[in-house]
């Protein structure tokens, strides 16, 4: 029994390293396209919805990634990727990008994150 | 491929209406299944046009999540001589209803969009309709801009008047672009429509000014205003020269030749 114990422990050490390293590049990624766009766009608002003015007032390229979220429902950075044909670390970028300004919201299922915009827990 | 059409315009009075019901009509006479919706909250008029009194439930309803939507959606295929299904889903015209909707906030329009949005799933990938076609408001109203985005294609309808075309030129840069919506133009009550010398003046329009694909040029019918929407023009006059422009254009969506 405790043989078995210490043999899980290493695997769940690694899974846990393996998780925060997933997440630290995330961070990394949101940093690389801040910089790139400037922080202007990125703040994030006390009353955000994604409604369609919110939209139009959208630089273009967070609206692409918004506009596809909305479509879809609810999405991970690949399956949003496939539909804007943009690279799969640019759009995990603008995603996290949007859940910090309060437009989106970020849920994870084991290894994967889903993005949605929150419509029937808000108003 | 299943598809949902708005029809749009800048301004008021340009045509929208008339264009939907009878874009829709010549859809189910073309044998397509086709559901009319009936976006314009703040001055409904299907109902009228379509000479239905009551519904068991309303648009209005389903955006508020109070319903389904096959409980908003009335078969009027008899209306219709043709192989196609013709459906609608009606505003609610009541006083009360027009000021509720009004007064609705940003979270309830984001609400309402996802509901529009999810009328694909609902009404078109399951085969139960061809085409959905909007009737919007005019101007950038929550409603209309909700319908343009849900939308595949945008039918703008616009006129002859300096003050329509400068607001559509500014809407197909500053609204249909930034969604990056496929656009059709219609210009509406055109006078002199025959002659070369309006025809090649519209031309130079719609290249030089909108430079958006022209689906459709209508004159301006006497026949259409004395109807005084009484009739479904393209089921009640078959053979006349606005029923053969609207097969144009419906074709030509069908066909996908305007994208």
């Amino acid at each position: 029994m405790t043989k078995e114990i210490l043999s899980k422990k290493p695997l769940h050490i690694l899974e846990k390293i393996k998780e925060n390293l997933e997440k630290l590049n995330e961070k990394m990624e949101i940093m690389i396209e801040l910089q790139k766009h400037g922080h202007k766009d990125t703040l994030p608002l006390p009353d955000a919805s994604l409604d369609v003015m919110t939209l139009l007032s959208m630089p273009d390229h967070l609206r692409k990634t918004a506009m596809t979220i909305c479509r879809c429902g609810r999405a991970t950075a690949e399956e949003v990727s496939q539909q804007t044909t943009r690279a799969r670390a640019v759009e995990s970028a603008y995603l996290n990008q949007l859940v910090i300004m309060g437009y989106l919201k970020k849920e994870r299922k084991g290894r994967k994150a889903y993005f949605y915009a929150d419509r029937d827990s808000q108003g | 491929m299943s598809k949902i059409i708005a029809v749009h315009s800048y301004k008021g009075g340009t045509g929208k209406t008339l264009l939907s019901v009878n874009l829709a009509a010549t859809f189910a006479k073309l044998g397509k299944n086709v559901c009319l919706f009936d976006l314009d909250f703040r001055a409904p008029s299907l109902f009228a046009i379509l000479k239905v009194e009551k519904s068991e439930c309303w648009l209005n309803d389903y955006l508020n999540g109070a319903c389904e939507i096959n409980k908003v959606l009335l078969d009027l295929s008899d209306k219709i001589q043709g192989n196609g299904k013709f459906f609608t889903a009606l505003a609610n015209p009541a006083t009360e209803a027009i000021r509720d909707m009004s007064a609705k906030d940003r979270k309830w329009e984001m609400r309402a969009l996802g509901r529009l949005l999810s009328l694909r799933n609902k009404l078109l990938n399951n085969h139960e309709f061809d085409y959905l076609v909007f009737d919007t408001s005019p101007g950038l109203q929550y409603s209309s801009i909700n319908a343009i985005v849900a939308a595949d294609f945008v039918v703008v309808a616009t006129t002859g008047d300096r003050s329509d075309v400068d607001g559509t030129r500014r809407m197909l840069r500053e609204l249909y672009n930034l969604f990056e919506k496929k656009t059709g133009l219609v210009i509406n009550k055109v006078l002199d429509a025959t002659s070369k010398s309006k025809r090649d003046e519209m031309d130079s329009r719609v290249k030089n000014v909108y430079q958006v694909p022209m689906l459709g040029l209508v004159p301006c019918f006497c026949e259409i205003l004395r109807a005084e929407g009484n009739l479904i023009f393209v089921q009640d006059k078959p053979n006349h020269p606005f029923t053969n422009i609207l097969e144009e254009m419906a074709k030509k969506i069908d066909a996908n030749e305007v994208y």
